[in-house]
């Protein structure tokens, strides 16, 4: 019983429609934790932004507008766009102990809050104050955020991968497939299928065709 | 998910109702296939009788000569351009010059349209398009 619970916890959690995200993912042991299966809490209502109107990425700077660190610029490090949060870093905490077994309290840490995107802006970066920003095309046709007040654009930030790899300065093992190998197009345009194609390659030779079947 | 969620938790009696019943479980007497599909039939004798068409062959291209894939991507490829091929753009690159050619020189025959490639029905054929009677 606890063996197969503990394999469908690997696998892809369904989420029903009524489901209180958190700032914990929803398949880690906290998040289902505060929601088991058959619990039902009172429905946040969240603004709904369309996903192309969304200009807030990991790793992009932020100033905050209204809270606790209101006038402060920060990175984001998380975005939950169920709820349309941003999560800073080192901005907006409070105070908590984690790790807490037995008598050992634990250890006392600072943990953000997170922030929603109407209390946050981008921030331009020619004149680092905060501004809004609009999805416009470029000349080449590229669809690029642009600050309002200044017309600059603001670019995506490049987030480093978890694994470490850049892929620009990535060394081709014996393994990998060159990018020129991989892109080569080897295909060309013919009516017969795959099957025949190979059966004329390799010189097979079939007269017999197969019974007659029906379909409905 | 398996729990049973009117119990309490860690006070869990009984077996796993949910988990599947495979061939691994039950007793020495029981069989029950995992989905390998048979290679030949039965005779009435109690022969079987391997039959080669129902045998898979894997056909496989060479890996030694010019072959240049291989098993991994590097992580400097970009992801390609290549768009899906459709029904419409396969007309247009194969059948749609030929009857233009076919057209300028004057010998176009709209009775005959087998010869770029229309086939009526798909009885005949060894690899059929619908139903879908081979194993890709």
């Amino acid at each position: 019983m606890r063996l197969t619970a503990l394999l469908a916890m690997a696998a892809r959690v369904k989420v029903h429609p009524d489901y209180r995200y958190g700032t914990s993912r929803p398949w880690t042991v906290g998040a289902q934790r505060m929601n088991p299966p058959g619990k039902k809490r009172r429905k946040v209502f969240v603004e709904p932004i369309q996903p192309e109107d969304w200009s807030l990425f990991k790793g992009d700077t932020v100033e905050v507008l209204a809270g606790k660190d209101s006038g402060k610029q920060g990175k984001i490090s998380q975005v939950i766009r169920a709820r349309n949060w941003v999560i800073l870093e080192g901005l907006n905490t409070h105070y908590r102990y984690i790790g807490k077994s037995g008598e050992y309290r634990g250890t006392y840490i600072a943990s953000e809050s997170p922030l929603l995107v109407r209390e946050v802006a981008l921030v331009d970066p020619s004149d680092r104050k905060p501004t809004q920003v609009e999805w416009r095309f470029t000349e080449e046709g590229e669809r690029v955020r642009v600050s309002l007040r200044s017309g600059r654009i603001l670019p995506k930030p490049v987030v480093q991968r978890r694994d470490g790899v850049v892929p620009e300065q990535w060394k081709d093992g014996p393994k990998d497939t060159s990018p020129d190998d991989a892109l080569e197009k080897t295909y060309s345009a013919s009516l017969k299928t795959f099957e025949e194609e190979i059966a004329e390659a390799t010189g097979v030779v079939e007269t017999r065709a197969g019974r007659r079947t029906f379909w409905y | 998910m398996g729990l049973l969620s009117g119990l309490a938790r860690g006070l869990v009696r009984g077996a796993d109702r949910m988990a599947e019943w495979t061939s691994k479980r039950g007793s020495r007497t029981f069989y029950k296939n995992r989905g390998a599909r048979k290679t030949g039939v039965l005779t009435s004798s109690g022969k079987f009788v391997r039959v080669r068409e129902m045998v898979p062959e894997l056909v496989v291209p060479r890996l030694d000569a010019g072959f240049k894939l291989k098993p991994y991507v590097s992580y400097r490829a970009p992801p390609g351009m290549e768009e899906p091929q459709t029904p419409h753009k396969l007309f247009t690159e194969v059948v749609a010059p030929q009857i233009e050619k076919e057209i300028k020189e004057g010998t176009f025959d709209p009775d005959n349209l087998e010869k770029y490639g229309l086939e009526r029905s798909q009885e005949g054929k060894i690899f059929q398009l619908y139903p879908k009677n081979y194993v890709r």
